[in-house]
């Protein structure tokens, strides 16, 4: 008997953790991975090897070896292959796009490792050109080896806004400013916590240095209020700490506002695969924790599948000195948001519908408690393209901000959970082959 | 009066119940529009019924949603339209032409579309499609925003997440509904449970769940070539509706339809299979669909799903809704069981349950839809 | 470089290296506007990693993501410009 398939999604430090855990133990991997090179957010390859975006020599070397351990491995690597989704049977849905076809696969597990998505707080004028999200800027970044042009405000809240703006700053084009919401200072406590796990904070004391000597140094307290158009630039405002209002004309805004696990649709039916989550996808812990959950999620199926599994306790306390970090991390930012209550109402919340605050607003006005679903259907909130990831939570806060009545709606009514986890072109799905006549 | 069910025959009637003087209380399991009438496509249509009470019904149905918009009730919510059902072989057509004049016969104004005249009313169709039928005078209407239209007019109360589990009788007379949240006094009660009516009935078997695949695709682009209206391949004229439900063998049968929605996306349905799990669809489903659509529209290919979704039809054994008294309480009615019809029927429905109800003579013949072909009672447990 | 070649973007050649995506080559075209865009959100990059869905384009007729298709010469890449209601 051939050995059961394993397929894994998500070619970050995750999935490619996962995929040769499982190759170790002599186990049929298939690692597939949407864009065209593996790398996930933190190892994304640069398109020009020699033009490249300077990174901890820590993270360089840790790629380094899984790539050449993968080359060298039994895995077998599919780039430009979208997970679509399980279907009613059970089948795993993979958008070829190398082909332009679908296939199916009916694995005995599924390790889904997906990553994460950025949180964008929703403020005026978010929608329009020229507004990215920090990881867009820094993917962006990373992939050209320059630096994006003319003037960049990042702002939002996160250790992502000052490693962009640091290295923009090395690579010639630091920000015109960063705006950190959160005012929370480093305290003892934090840095005794991060001590456990010394790479952020050499990390972040490397960037820090870096936009001193660029005179850069984040505005802690501050945020942006609007963005409007104009004279082909962006004509941002900011309230600072005390609450002073100030315009800036840029080229570019960058915004951020945490992370979230990019988990849409991917809830284990009735038949199908066994399914473990990892990395980001499963508990956003960063790339360190990345590593050790993937061999987890191997583990996790090999035990399933009733492969022996080489007992080490490595990888659980990795995760939990990394979950520990990340949680000390996390009480210095302010990943709040603006609260919507202080919005406009043409503020667009759902950006795919174009659907706006004002609009959320007048279906909640009148006692009638009307549900999620309502509202989803309804007011078109998450219905668009990008299935809620963008505006669900800020649908479901806003709604519950409104409510004395304790009965908030989850983001996950608003959300889509069932496939397709992304669109599919219908030229791939036709390509399908029949599993029995049509009628 | 308490009516139990809010999808669009509930809530119809219960806006026409309220304005002939009731004070009316929906109870909803769920919440509003949870069951078919929020999984459905919109087909305001007479082009596919069979020839019968049925297709009679159906074209008063659209007149009384013209009437809903001219009364200011539905504006915006029901977009008249023709429809175009398609013939690509010639046994197809001999099928089309059949049909057609079945729907002459009953009053709806036809053309036949046939080489040039056809290509150029309906560009989107493929070089193989040889005749079309174009059923004009009918609409669509998207039934969560129907339902939605009647709760902001208001005049009732509704209760979310409220199951009805049984009824309180004294004398022969229903006094109140049992809920989850407590007993409450009904004076008079309407079932308007769709799928979930069996609960209520003595009798087994009557009403099965049919399930139906829709595809949602994302929106056209300026450049798709042009849909003036639904096409409907022939085809779907053998498997839509009207089927008893009482075939042993779970079947499945698949009828094209591709909608042009008002938000320039498209919705491709639908399968109708014997079975209840709504929450999920299956691949070979939408890919047979989706070739099927191709096929009659090429276009299409260029677009992308963004959505699939279920929803359960209540398919009753002889095929015909059920509307009419409930034996076993004198003040018990019930609307139930209108398969794949009830966006189109249910406005006009709910109308004809406050007649009935109201004791007036209803403005349409539904004798043939009346419970008491099967003899209805309440169930014991209800 | 050697592996210059070029793709159309409604009609307009944008120079573009075998390893870089759409939204990279468009983005050094200095081209911010991508599309129309659905409901009154123009076409635009924004989150890079395929999510989002604002940066869609036609890539020979087959909408894709201009973040995570690779550019490849002689594509004929277009704005989709939706139907106006
Ligand atoms: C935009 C962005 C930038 C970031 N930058 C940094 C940074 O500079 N430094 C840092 O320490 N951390 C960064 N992070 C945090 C980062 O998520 C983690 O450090 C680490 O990369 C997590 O690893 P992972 O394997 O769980 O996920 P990822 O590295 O995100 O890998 C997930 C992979 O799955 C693929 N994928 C997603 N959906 C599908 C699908 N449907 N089908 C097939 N493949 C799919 C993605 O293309 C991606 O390659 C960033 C996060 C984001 C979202
Ligand atoms: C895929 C699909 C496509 C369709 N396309 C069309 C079309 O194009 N044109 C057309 O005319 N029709 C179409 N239909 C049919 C149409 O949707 C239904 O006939 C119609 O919605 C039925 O409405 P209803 O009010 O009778 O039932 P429902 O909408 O099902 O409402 C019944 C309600 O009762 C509630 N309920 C049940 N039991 C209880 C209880 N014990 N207590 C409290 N509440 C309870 C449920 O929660 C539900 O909300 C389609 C249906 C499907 C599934």
């Amino acid at each position: 008997m051939s050995s059961p398939e394993v397929l894994v999604i998500g070619g970050g430090p995750a999935g490619v953790s996962a995929a040769l855990e499982l190759a170790r133990a002599g186990i049929d991997v298939t690692l597939c991975e949407q864009g065209p090179r593996l790398g996930g957010a933190i190892h994304r390859q640069p398109d020009d090897p020699t033009q490249s975006v300077r990174v901890p020599r820590s993270h360089k070397q840790r790629w380094q070896a899984m790539s050449d351990e993968l080359a060298a491995s039994t895995v077998k690597v599919l780039c430009r292959h979208m997970f679509a989704g399980i279907e009613a049977t059970g089948a795993v849905l993979l958008e070829d796009r190398i082909h332009g076809r679908l296939v199916t696969r009916r694995p005995a597990a599924l390790v889904l490792a997906m990553g994460a998505i950025e949180r964008v707080a929703p403020v005026p004028g978010w929608h329009l050109p020229g507004v990215v999200t920090v990881g867009g800027l820094q993917v962006m970044m990373k992939s050209t080896g320059r630096a994006p042009d003319g003037d960049v405000l990042i702002a939002g809240s996160g250790p992502l806004l000052v490693a962009l703006a640091a290295q923009m700053a090395s690579l010639g084009n630091a920000p015109v400013a960063v705006l950190e919401r959160s005012t929370r200072l480093m305290s003892v406590s934090v840095i005794a916590s991060l001590l456990r796990a010394p790479a952020y904070l050499w990390e972040a004391a490397g960037y820090l240095l870096t936009l001193a000597r660029s005179g850069i140094l984040p505005r802690r307290g501050a945020f942006v209020t609007a963005i409007a158009p104009r004279d082909g630039r962006l004509s941002v405002t900011t309230l600072d700490r005390h609450g002073r209002e100030r315009q800036m004309l840029v080229d570019r805004v960058a915004l951020h506002d945490g992370l979230l696990p990019n988990s849409n649709g991917t809830m284990a039916g009735q038949h199908g695969p066994f399914i473990v989550r990892a990395g980001d996808c499963r508990e956003v812990l960063g790339g360190t924790a990345a590593l050790a959950d993937g061999r987890l999620a191997a583990h996790a199926v090999l035990a399933q599948i009733g492969k022996a599994v080489r007992a080490t306790k490595v990888p659980a306390a990795i995760l939990a000195r990394e979950r520990q970090a990340q949680a000390a991390l996390n009480t210095l930012f302010d990943y709040s948001g603006r609260d919507p209550a202080q919005l406009p109402d043409e503020t667009i919340i759902c950006r795919c519908e174009g659907r706006t605050l004002g609009q959320l607003r007048s279906m909640l006005s009148g006692d009638d408690p009307v549900s999620a679903r309502e509202i989803k259907l309804n007011g078109r909130f998450g219905m668009g393209a990008c299935q809620g990831r963008f505006c669900a939570e800020w649908v479901a806060s806003f709604v519950a901000s409104q409510r004395a009545d304790g009965s908030p709606p989850q983001a996950s009514e608003i959300v889509g959970s069932r496939w397709p986890v992304k669109p599919v072109p219908i030229a791939a799905f036709v390509t399908l082959p029949p599993s029995h006549p049509s009628e | 009066m308490a009516v139990v069910g809010a999808g669009i025959v509930g809530m119809s009637a219960a806006h026409f119940l309220s304005r002939a003087g009731w004070q009316v209380t929906v109870y909803d399991a769920g919440v509003v529009a949870s069951g078919a009438t929020g999984s459905a496509d919109g087909a305001v249509s007479v082009a596919s019924k069979k020839p019968g009470p049925l297709m009679t019904l159906a074209v008063a149905a659209v007149k009384f949603y013209e009437q809903l918009v001219a009364t200011g009730i539905l504006v915006d919510e029901y977009l008249p339209r023709s429809t175009f059902v398609v013939a690509s072989d010639h046994e197809e057509l001999a099928v089309l032409e059949r049909h057609a004049g079945e729907l002459e016969a009953a009053g709806v104004p036809i053309r036949m579309l046939k080489g040039a005249a056809l290509m150029a009313v309906i560009g989107a169709a493929a070089p193989t499609a040889i005749a079309a039928a174009e059923v004009q005078r009918e609409g669509h209407a998207v039934g969560y925003r129907v339902v939605e239209r009647l709760r902001q007019l208001g005049g009732f109360a509704i209760r979310r997440n409220c199951r009805v589990s049984g009824f309180e009788s004294s004398n022969g007379c229903i006094t109140g509904v049992m809920t989850e949240q407590g007993t409450e006094p009904a004076d008079a009660v309407l079932l308007a449970t769709g799928i979930g009516s069996m609960h209520f009935l003595a009798e087994s078997g009557l009403i099965r769940p049919r399930k139906g695949q829709l595809i949602v695709t994302d929106r056209a682009g300026a450049d798709s070539p042009h849909f003036p209206g639904p096409l409907m391949s022939c085809r779907y004229l053998v498997s839509k509706g009207s089927q008893p439900a009482d075939s042993a063998v779970a079947s499945r049968s698949l009828g094209l339809v591709i909608d042009p929605l008002r938000t320039g996306q498209f919705l491709i349905g639908g399968s109708r299979e014997d079975r209840d799990d709504r929450e999920t669809a299956d691949a070979d489903v939408v890919a047979t669909l989706l070739r099927d659509a191709v096929a009659l529209s090429p276009s299409l290919a260029q677009l992308r799903i963004i959505r699939v979704f279920s929803g359960l039809r209540a398919a009753t054994r002889d095929g015909m809704p059920i509307v009419g008294h409930v034996g076993g309480a004198e003040n018990l009615w019930i609307a139930t069981g209108f398969e794949g019809d009830g966006i189109c029927l249910g406005p006009m429905i709910g109308r004809l349950c406050q007649q009935m109800i109201c004791g007036e003579s209803p403005e349409q013949d539904i004798s043939a839809l009346d419970a008491a072909r099967f003899g209805l009672t309440l169930a014991a447990a209800a | 470089m050697s592996d210059v070649q070029s793709f159309l973007f409604d009609g307009v050649s944008i120079p573009c290296t075998g390893r870089e995506t759409i939204a990279a080559a468009l983005e050094r075209a200095g081209i911010r506007v991508i599309g129309t865009g659905q409901g009154d959100c123009t076409g635009r990059y924004f989150c890079g990693i395929g999510a989002c869905q604002a940066c869609l384009v036609a890539v020979d007729g087959a909408r894709m993501e201009a973040c995570l298709t690779p550019a490849r010469g002689g594509l004929q890449v277009k704005r989709i410009l939706p139907v106006s209601p």
